[in-house]
């Protein structure tokens, strides 16, 4: 990740959170596709995973 | 990933997450007995989108009871619950009169499928319009790219829709039909979703 430097270029920081969030969205599909499926779907999953984790805790502790 | 426009697929070499895994187990059920196609959130989120989801979209054409009752019987069998209606009739009768039925897996709620007829025209094209996604456990229909973005972009148009579509316009820059893409507008900006 150190060595993407072309990927850099789509990471500038926004003026705004909503400018942020889509340039770090466009940076993201850079990585997507420059790399292989096997290591963006692991970084994509931790996100994923852990949402429906703390979800169904919260859930549980309801019950 | 390789997306290849001509033949309107994508080989996906990912591991899964427990939304795929719950995308798979359902859709597995479903196409024993209708053709369906997902559009919205998941599309992108399959294809390696960043953020998780409450629901799953998906569409699949006007059937009779008769085909249905067996298909609910067995996503029920398969440890899935309607968080609708549990009657059968019930449940047939929201499909019947348009509205989108949710099922989600015994003693959860989220995530859910929403799952309707199409009802629009855009639906109508989308649900015809289609891609498929080769995973190395099953295949996955999606809407097209282009209707993808096109509702995102210009129908639904919240924060997430826009990301959504601009994660989608990156990832496939110079292979999406933009000529199908202002298609799509038009259909939108004439008839809605």
């Amino acid at each position: 990740m150190e060595n993407d430097i072309p990927l850099r270029q789509f990471m500038q920081p926004g003026k705004t959170n909503s400018e942020d969030r889509l340039n770090f969205v466009r940076f993201w599909a850079q990585y997507v596709k420059t790399h292989s499926d096997e290591e963006w779907s692991k970084q994509q999953n931790i996100v994923i995973d852990a949402q429906y984790l703390q979800l169904r805790k919260a859930l549980d502790s309801l019950s | 990933m390789h997306y290849d426009p001509q033949k309107k697929e994508i080989f996906l070499d990912r591991s899964l997450n427990t939304l795929d895994e719950f995308v798979l187990k359902f859709i597995t059920i479903l196409a024993r007995y209708v053709p369906y196609t997902i559009i919205s959130g998941y599309v992108s989120i399959i294809l390696g989108r960043a953020r998780a989801t409450e629901d799953i979209d998906l569409l699949i054409p006007k059937i009779t009871f008769d085909l249905f009752k067996p298909l609910y019987e067995d996503l029920q069998q398969q440890g899935f619950w309607c968080l609708n209606a549990e009657d059968v009739q019930e449940v047939f009768s929201y499909f019947r009169d348009g509205y989108s039925v949710r099922f989600a897996l015994r003693d959860t709620t989220i995530p859910n499928f929403e799952v309707k007829f199409p009802r629009t025209l855009g639906e109508k094209e989308s649900f015809q319009d289609t891609i498929k996604i080769h995973l190395s456990q099953n295949d996955i229909v999606l809407c097209s790219l282009e209707s993808h973005v096109a509702f995102k972009k210009y129908f639904l148009q919240s924060e997430k829709d826009i990301e959504d579509a601009a994660y989608v316009e990156e990832l496939f820059k110079n292979q999406l039909d933009e000529h199908k893409i202002n298609k799509y507008r038009q259909l939108i900006e004439t008839n809605g979703k």
